[in-house]
């Protein structure tokens, strides 16, 4: 009895063994659930296409879903830019999966968040809500949207929790997203929308926007009827403006961590959302060593194809030398003080040319050669690019380049950034 | 006093073509060939004018009654029966024109001639020193401007097409002036040549160190390019005296037009980039190892007052650069 018992589980266990492998691989092909995610939800996903008037012709591609009742629109702002921009020249094409194509409108947007609200006059037939509740890591995802326009496709991935070190909030979500799947929503197996598409880098490291911004744009947006698109780019700078005292108050006060190159005292990773990269050049057949520390934000704000801004970045350049005398030394010195810098981004369109002022400069901690050049947004008024460098006097074998990057903020913030930078570089006695 | 002297037959510049002495008078002058002076002018009637003494035994030209009359000077004058010569006294017949001159006539100090060694830039020792100063100088240039190990070889192998170029350029001005005034310059041209490039190299280290050291004075540039100018005038001015026949005053104008000619092509090429949009910021702060307690600063809270004329600046930029509104 005991035997035909035990023989009994064992012929259960080697079943459950043989077939275990073979559910497993079944579950992975065809998911029924993954089919009844995209079945019961594909429905409130959208294509958004902003087609040029003249043309007729699409210029972007992007996805977006109905969040409420009344049949607004969530979308990213970069997917609608170029009408933001350009009022006149565009207008939105949302297609529905059934094929159907109405004309929609954009009632709000988020250029910080990178998000943004439509409006059509079509009925839906439901909408997606937002996940309230936290999610666990780990947890499965699945993101809706028209990657590379090449019809609607679910993703799925998991959730990975929020970014550590980024200066805007991004859910982390392992999956593959591709261009044309930005502004779709990635939800849980209930259908409740954790995040926003917004970006993607590099092998199935995606980004998304934290639901709860979505939430409250949808709040701010509800009483909107009918929106001034005049005032578009005015409301993208004052955007940008009221971010800035987020991130820039008090970066480079006395409380800003300090890392010694050589004889000096320089600032370092002034905030978690900072990353900072040290290099050396040290080479034999070379009569003098660099040292670089590299500071930078790695978030940035997409304000149009040709610019983005809220970056901040610094970096030290220590220039020693055992072997050149001063004259040659110098040669090089200079020249690493006087290395152009280009920006990656800026049309005549978009920003007026640098200008640039130079001084000699007594800081607290001794002699500087400071430069700053400064350019401005043409069409984003009180807001601007600037470059501040700053060389070290006095020393003759070793010298120290420093360079402050700030991008899209306003003059005052230029000026008491470039104090605070210049006062933070200190001499080691 | 007796005027016996010389008739000349002069071309139209004043350059004497013939001379012919008057040992007695009177002379006639014609196309004929029973004349003192013959003159091959089909204009020239074959007796045209007689040049003798009047009651009072003062010198002067008749008319010979001929067919295109005897004129004052050069050119369209009117025509006169007879006219007094003086020393110097300059007639036209037909198309010739003919000048009297006395045995006494007084004459233009004698010219110092330059070959004979006195002058300071035809010094083979001063062109030698030019150039070998010139040499050192690019050889200098070269080993302070590189930052990598360097051998004496390559230090002085660099420079050598600059230096060649200079012997070329010396070259090209004797050869002209062989030309226009028959006479080789060489170690002038090499020497006015040398010291201009020598004095390119102080204006630029001289212009590097006030921009290190005031950078704050705005228009420092200007005064660079002013020297640069004033350089480059008295090259054209010290190669063009050893290689044509102009005047001190004609080569002075031609010295300062062709540096104004330079500068103006640069000043218009500079503005036209000036407007160019750029996505490049330029950092022009020059630092030089000089002990910090000799350099003038200010203080980091006045430069970032100051910049508020980088913003006014820009504002400007910004207005031009806005779409105009339809």
């Amino acid at each position: 009895m005991k035997c035909k018992l035990l023989f009994s589980v064992a012929f259960l266990l080697l079943t459950w063994l043989l077939w275990a492998p073979l559910n497993f691989a079944q579950g992975q092909i065809t998911s029924p659930t993954t089919a009844e995610i995209f079945k019961q939800f594909s429905e409130q996903v959208v294509k958004i296409e902003v087609v040029e008037n003249g043309s007729g012709a699409k210029a972007s591609v992007g996805s977006g879903f109905f969040a409420n009742e009344r049949g607004q629109i969530v979308t990213n702002y970069h997917v609608v830019s170029k009408l933001i921009h350009s009022p006149d020249r565009y207008r939105i094409d949302v297609s529905a999966p059934s094929g159907q194509i109405t004309q929609a409108a954009v009632l709000g947007f988020d250029v910080i968040y990178d998000l943004a609200v439509l409006r059509t006059d079509r009925s839906i037939k439901g909408f997606l809500s937002f996940e309230t509740t936290p999610v666990a890591q780990g947890t499965r995802l699945y993101s809706l949207g028209h990657p590379q326009d090449l019809g609607l496709t679910i993703v799925e991935g998991t959730y990975n929790g929020l970014l550590q070190h980024s200066l805007y909030p991004k859910v982390h979500f392992t999956g593959s997203l591709n261009p044309g799947m930005s502004g779709g929503p990635t939800v849980t197996h209930a259908g409740k929308v954790v995040g926003i598409n917004v970006a993607t880098e590099g092998e199935q490291i995606s980004f998304l926007v934290p639901a709860a911004r979505a939430f409250s744009l949808l709040e701010k947006t509800a009483k909107i009827e009918k929106p001034s698109t005049a005032n578009f780019l005015e409301e993208v700078g004052r955007q940008i403006q009221a971010n800035q005292a987020r991130y820039l108050d008090g970066m480079f006060s006395n409380t800003t961590p300090s890392v010694t190159l050589g004889p000096y005292s320089l600032p370092t990773k002034p905030a978690d959302f900072f990353r900072c990269w040290a290099d050396a050049l040290r080479r034999k057949e070379l009569p003098y060593v660099v040292i670089s520390h590299d500071c930078s934000t790695d978030d940035y704000i997409f304000v149009s194809s040709e610019q983005s801004s809220g970056i901040v970045r610094f970096y030290h350049q220590l220039l020693s030398t055992e072997e050149l005398n001063p004259a040659r030394f110098f040669t090089l010195y200079a020249s690493q003080v006087q290395a152009g810098n280009v920006a990656l981004f800026g049309n005549e369109e978009e920003v007026t040319p640098f200008r640039c002022v130079t001084r000699n400069l007594q800081t607290q901690g001794g002699k500087l050669k400071g430069v700053l050049c400064a350019r401005q947004y043409v069409k984003l008024p009180g807001l601007y690019d600037a470059v501040f460098r700053g060389a070290t006097l006095g020393a003759r074998n070793v010298g120290l380049v420093t360079t402050l990057s700030l991008s899209g903020v306003s003059f005052e913030n230029i000026q008491a950034l470039t104090r605070r930078y210049a006062e933070a570089i200190k001499w080691r006695r | 006093m007796a005027p016996l002297g010389y008739i000349e037959v002069l071309d139209s510049k004043g350059n004497v073509l013939e001379r012919r002495p008057i040992d007695s008078f009177p002379i006639h002058i014609g196309r004929a060939y029973n004349n003192e002076v013959v003159i091959d002018d089909p204009y020239v009637c074959p007796a045209h004018v007689a040049i003798e003494l009047d009651d009072r035994g003062s010198l002067i030209a008749r008319d010979l009654n001929s067919v295109n009359g005897l004129r004052l000077g050069s050119g369209r004058k009117k025509r006169l029966p007879m006219l007094a010569l003086n020393s110097g006294s300059q007639f036209q017949i037909g198309h010739t024109i003919l000048r009297y001159r006395s045995f006494d006539h007084a004459l233009a100090p004698t010219l110092l001639d330059r070959e004979n060694g006195t002058s300071f830039f035809g010094s083979p020792h001063i062109a030698a020193f030019a150039g070998i100063m010139v040499f050192a100088l690019l050889c200098l240039e070269g080993f302070l401007g590189s930052v990598e190990r360097v051998t004496i070889a390559g230090i002085v192998s660099e420079p050598l097409v600059t230096f060649a170029t200079l012997f070329l350029w010396a070259g090209l001005w004797t050869l002209a002036g062989r030309v226009i005034l028959s006479r080789f310059y060489f170690f002038e041209h090499v020497t006015i040549a040398s010291f201009a490039i020598v004095a390119f190299f102080a204006i630029n280290a001289v212009a590097e160190w006030l921009e290190f050291l005031f950078p704050f004075i705005p228009a420092l540039w200007v005064a660079g390019v002013f020297g640069a100018g004033v350089i480059l005038a008295t090259l054209v001015f010290g190669h063009l005296r050893f290689a044509s026949m102009m005047r001190r005053r004609s080569r002075l104008w031609a010295a300062f037009s062709v540096s104004a000619a330079l500068i103006g092509i640069s000043f218009i090429s500079d503005y036209a980039n000036r407007s160019k949009f750029s996505n490049v910021m330029e950092f022009t702060g020059i630092v030089k190892p000089l002990d910090a307690a000799w350099v003038p600063t200010m203080s980091v809270d006045r430069f970032v007052e100051n910049s508020q004329k980088l913003k006014s600046d820009l504002e400007r930029l910004a207005q031009k650069a806005k779409p105009t509104q339809p």
